[in-house]
């Protein structure tokens, strides 16, 4: 067995039409949908739904990034509070930002998988 | 610390790279073993690997430097690294995974049907893997310099030479194994160290409050700044192209998704300890903050605070995960620029791939040697603004926007090509100091910039919107359907 340089696996991307063309089987249940124009019309409202859900979430995240930034640039008195003898500014920039991004992912994830499924549901119902 | 310490640390990374990258040549031999174990590999391995290949000399020693030189400003730093990934996560990780296209280049050219649209994508990626490569090759040479005391350009050389061993050989991309294991190395290097310091530190006298020591007297960054560099972190981490070819080991959309999650825990986590690393320079050793040393803060710092053997070896521990830092992110930003500079100048076979990886190498050695580190967040800080208006806006109305043609998404990358390339080599030109906010941090004005040209120059251009974006959007965001459902 020779060695050969690792690509994409279907190597799709050289033929007329290309990876995102779907005609390579790994898709096929999902071409389907594009058949009737009924299905286009779903497809179109899953694209919308997921696109509302991440400016969502985006933009509550942003607004709890803005308000802390805020908070620490306006109130210096946060740099002589102290918690466990660190500065609580430090502590808001420095670990109290992180567990934020974690709960947006896992609340997008969890919204995003539901639109999935109701995608899904409407579509077999069909 | 003492040269013969540092020498073997450096020594130690070097053998395990190449030892593991060889044994990695030897099961995995096809391109199909790879797609195969690809399938198999669980979210935790992937998360792990997509961390190990992400964290990088800025993250390793940069972050700790600047917080260092710059406090509470430079905090928004590691926050901005993380939330790039929870953009990545909303907007790009499940659609790019079911896109199936390998590269970004790969991308545009199969969403737009452009071969024109393909090479301006590859010329962006190709300078931007090109800019990321310097400040891991500078942070190479501070290290080797600190550690051991030979000159710098010995750290950058070496780098170089074992990651091109490593990729043209094709031991290190196969192995995910590899990637994840680095990013467990790093994080251990610089957890051990910070949380025996911060034993250490917190027997010992009443705290300075760190606000009181400012070491350097910089002013405090405007409101501009610390925009603009939130606009470059949150939008330039889903561009990167060794970022996004780690998400096609991923079996379907969904699982990227939860790869993407997990990713950002491991991130959270790591960012805590050159975060706590930073603080304790500020309060314990605001000295290092002079003489150009800041970046090398984590090296010094066990030598600094606890000094004799036990100094030594904390030290020689975080010589070891900065090389690993620099080794992994360099090898696979030189994979991705190697596949595409070979796939579109040389032909695609692997004898261009190896040459192609000479090429992906040699010159940012050539541009790390002649110049000098201006600090290394800040120089991939500016890495990601380049990516933020260029490679961000193609992606992001790619997967969004049906009213995409490629006109447009060729007039917007090259305007925020040259608008943010323009401003980086003004501010550049004109020296740190003097440079004014908005060319030193250009973000906040060349993504918008990009942005509008892309829509406008799209809007013009209508009748170029290929005919398939109806089929491959629907491939985009249709879920995969489970293996399970019998249909």
């Amino acid at each position: 067995m020779t060695r050969v340089r690792v690509t994409a696996p279907q190597s799709a991307g050289r033929r007329p039409g290309g990876y995102l063309s779907g005609r390579d089987g790994f898709a096929g249940g999902r071409d389907a949908a594009v058949d009737s124009e009924v299905g286009r019309l779903y497809v179109r409202s899953l694209i919308r739904s997921q696109l509302r859900l991440a400016i969502v979430v985006a933009a509550g995240f942003l607004l709890v990034l803005a308000a802390c930034g805020l908070m620490v640039a306006l109130v210096p008195d946060l740099a002589r509070l102290r918690l466990l003898g660190i500065p609580v500014n430090w502590l808001i920039l420095g670990a109290g930002l992180y567990p934020v991004i974690g709960l947006a992912a896992w609340l997008y994830n969890r919204s995003a998988a539901r639109n999935e499924a109701r995608y899904r549901e409407l579509v077999d119902e069909r | 610390m003492s040269p013969p310490v540092g020498l073997a640390a450096f020594l130690v990374v070097v053998i395990a790279t190449a030892v593991v990258g060889f044994y990695g040549l030897r099961i995995s031999r096809t391109t199909g073993d790879f797609y195969v174990a690809s399938r198999t590999v669980p979210p935790w391995w992937n998360a792990s690997a997509i961390g190990g290949e992400y964290l990088s000399a800025a993250s390793f020693l940069g972050v700790a430097g600047l917080i260092l030189l710059s406090g509470t400003d430079a905090l928004w730093f590691p926050v901005g690294y993380t939330a790039g990934y929870l953009m990545l996560l909303l907007f790009v990780a499940a659609p790019l995974r079911r896109s199936g296209a390998y590269t970004i280049p790969d991308f545009t050219e199969a969403r737009l049907e452009s071969k024109a649209v393909r090479r301006v994508t590859s010329l962006v990626v190709v300078a931007v893997g090109w800019l990321y490569i310097v400040p891991q090759l500078h942070g190479a040479g501070l290290t080797i310099r600190i550690s051991t005391g030979l000159p710098s350009w010995v750290g950058a050389l070496a780098v170089v030479v074992v990651v091109y061993l490593t990729v043209a050989a094709g031991g290190m991309r196969s192995i995910t194994f590899v990637q994840a294991f680095q990013y467990w190395l790093k994080l251990t290097a610089l957890a051990v160290p910070v949380v025996f310091l911060l034993l250490h530190q917190s027997g010992g006298t009443a705290i300075p409050v760190p606000e009181a020591v400012n070491p350097t007297g910089l002013p405090a960054a405007g409101g501009y700044q610390t925009v603009s560099l939130l606009v470059a972190l949150l939008f330039g981490t889903l561009g990167l192209p060794h970022v996004l070819v780690r998400f096609y080991t991923n079996p379907d959309g969904r699982s990227a998704r939860r790869t993407t999650l997990i990713v950002l825990g491991l991130l959270s986590v790591f960012y805590l300890f050159p975060t706590a690393a930073g603080l304790l320079g500020r309060m314990y050793a605001p000295e290092l903050a002079r003489g150009g040393r800041s970046d090398a803060l984590v090296l010094l710092l066990p030598g600094e605070l606890v000094g004799g053997t036990v100094g030594e070896l904390l030290s020689a521990l975080v010589v070891a995960g900065a090389f690993a830092a620099f080794l992994s992110t360099t090898s696979g930003l030189m994979v991705s620029l190697a596949g595409v500079i070979s796939q579109d100048l040389l032909g695609g076979n692997v004898r261009g791939f190896r040459i192609a990886a000479l090429l992906a190498a040699v010159v940012p050695l050539v541009f790390a040697l002649v110049t000098d580190s201006l600090g290394l967040a800040g120089s991939v800080g500016l890495v990601f603004a380049f990516t933020a208006s260029t490679i961000c806006p193609v992606l992001l109305l790619g997967i969004w926007w049906r009213g995409l043609s490629d006109a447009g998404a060729i007039a917007g990358m090259l305007t925020g090509a040259v608008l943010c390339g323009g401003a980086m080599v003004a501010a550049t030109l004109l020296g740190s100091g003097t440079a004014p906010a908005w060319l030193a941090q250009p973000a906040a004005w060349t993504v918008p910039a990009a942005f509008a040209v892309m829509v406008l120059v799209s809007l013009a251009t209508r009748q170029r919107i290929p005919g398939t974006v109806t089929r491959v959007m629907t491939r985009l965001h249709v879920p995969e359907r489970p293996l399970a459902d019998g249909r």
